[in-house]
């Protein structure tokens, strides 16, 4: 089972059936139904604070409209932690680092936000083109630089995850291939590279975290901008 | 929905006939809401026994009688070896990653395993304690309920012994009540009494000066008037002769 550096970001597939659907959908098993229990194990406390605490986070500065969109967006922020913290495990496949699928995800939901601010509050939503207090010169420039910062930020978010979660990986498997070719050569060198493939996955594991909870934070600040 | 719809109509066809059984087995499949496994057997307290955090105690046990206390590690050390040597597993970059992240892993749950431990578990024990607590109040107050119940009951045996103080006081009033009456009774007619008794001794009095006026009216016409005369004449010598003592006798 010889890997080239890329291999981790194939799509997965046996015998020519494509796994993708089963990568998406496995980590949904390691969340425990609530059952008919109210008062459950350690696990399922830890995870009904981690969802009471951003629900909190995200929402309380959003007006009432906007939290219809709870459900997606708590399921969305658990969804991506535990794909990009199931990725740092080797010979794992992150669903994440491929750029259509975080795409899918920014795209839509960006899009949505910006309709429902046009639909509901046309003026409003216009108006966020222009910051308050600029000088009368600057407004052709400045609405032209705002409403391509607005198309590009569907860009941004996916290619933010994306690259965020490729370049770790990537760094990963660099730094450990140097280690392991070292480690015949010049020992101690290698044990050196070691101790930076620990510190760069410590990183790693904390840029997982952090990605997924920046996504959908953005997402939330789109949506409170247009709700 | 459906399914509460036949559970209801297997549960009214219970008791009726020979269909009645085996609709209620036949219908035990649809059984998915939680009514009918209450009350749950409660959670166990501590997970399953490990060791070396993934290996079941359970296996140790079970390679015991054969193979003794170093069985499995016999076993571990045999597979890894053989997956090397045939290279099943190959050792590649990927070793590293994965040794790198275990140590990650290793030394995140030793350190902050037993915090966040205690954590969950403090967030279930607040849960259950808030429940508790709305419980033992209800239990305190329904027991002091029943206390003040009690005092109640034990007032109103009293409740004769109030009667009477009361059929006792009502008496007293009604009593104080007629002996005024007839007191001012009394007095009136003894008013009435003394009025006619004054009324007889004026007209007693009335007469009696009628009859002195009388008298002295006769008798003072019948003095003539030589008579008076005579009197006054009578009057003077006996005051001259009083005089003329006096006199004599203030000279001495």
């Amino acid at each position: 089972m010889t890997l080239s550096l890329f291999d981790q970001f194939m799509s997965p597939t046996l015998l020519g059936i494509p796994l993708m659907a089963l990568a998406l959908t496995l980590p949904w098993i390691l969340f425990f139904k609530p059952g008919n229990r109210w008062s459950s194990s350690r696990f399922s406390a830890l995870v009904a604070q981690f969802l009471k605490w951003f629900t909190k986070e995200i929402f309380q500065p959003m007006s009432l409209g906007g939290h219809k969109w709870a459900l997606i967006l708590t399921s969305l922020v658990l969804f991506l932690i535990t794909l990009n913290m199931l990725g740092l495990l080797p010979y794992t496949f992150t669903p994440t680092t491929q750029l259509s699928m975080n795409m899918a995800f920014a795209v839509p939901l960006w899009l949505a936000t910006v309709i429902i601010g046009m639909r509901n509050q046309p003026n409003l939503s216009l108006a966020h083109m222009l910051p308050e207090g600029t000088p009368a010169l600057l407004i052709p420039i400045l609405i032209v630089i705002e409403t391509i910062s607005l198309f590009i930020r569907p860009l941004a978010l996916g290619v933010r995850l994306t690259a965020n979660l490729t370049a770790g990986h990537l760094l990963i498997q660099l730094i450990a291939t140097a280690a392991y070719v070292l480690m015949s050569i010049m020992p101690v060198v290698a044990i050196l590279t070691s101790v930076l493939l620990f510190l760069l996955t410590l990183l790693e594991v904390a840029v997982a975290m952090i990605q997924a909870y920046v996504f959908v934070l953005l997402l939330s600040l789109y949506l409170q901008e247009n709700v | 929905m459906l399914s509460r719809l036949i559970l209801v109509s297997a549960n009214s066809l219970k008791g009726c006939g020979p269909i009645g059984a085996g609709l209620v087995q036949a219908s035990r499949s649809l059984h998915t809401s939680p009514q009918s496994l209450a009350p749950l057997p409660p959670l166990p307290e501590t997970g399953g026994k490990v060791r070396h955090g993934i290996f079941p105690e359970e296996l140790f046990q079970l390679l015991y009688p054969k193979t003794g206390v170093t069985g499995p590690y016999m076993l571990g050390t045999g597979l890894i070896i053989y997956m090397l040597s045939k290279e099943i597993y190959v050792i590649n970059h990927e070793t590293f990653a994965a040794a790198s992240i275990g140590a990650v892993i290793i030394y995140g749950v030793k350190k902050f395993g037993p915090s966040v431990a205690s954590y969950a578990d403090k967030l279930n024990e607040d849960k259950i304690a808030k429940a508790q607590e709305v419980k033992d109040i209800a239990i305190a107050s329904l027991t002091e309920a029943i206390e003040d119940e009690k005092k109640e009951q034990w007032r109103v045996e009293g409740r004769s012994m109030l009667f009477d103080a009361k059929r006792n006081n009502v008496a007293m009033l009604l009593e104080t009540n007629y002996r005024e009456r007839l007191h001012m009774v009394t007095n009136e007619v003894k008013r009435r009494l003394d009025y006619q008794i004054a009324l007889q001794n004026l007209h007693h009095r009335l007469e009696q000066e009628h009859m002195v006026n009388w008298v002295e009216k006769s008798v003072i016409s019948s003095i003539t008037p030589q008579q008076e005369k005579e009197s006054i004449a009578k009057c003077i010598t006996d005051l001259k002769a009083l005089a003329k003592a006096t006199q004599a006798r203030a000279g001495v």
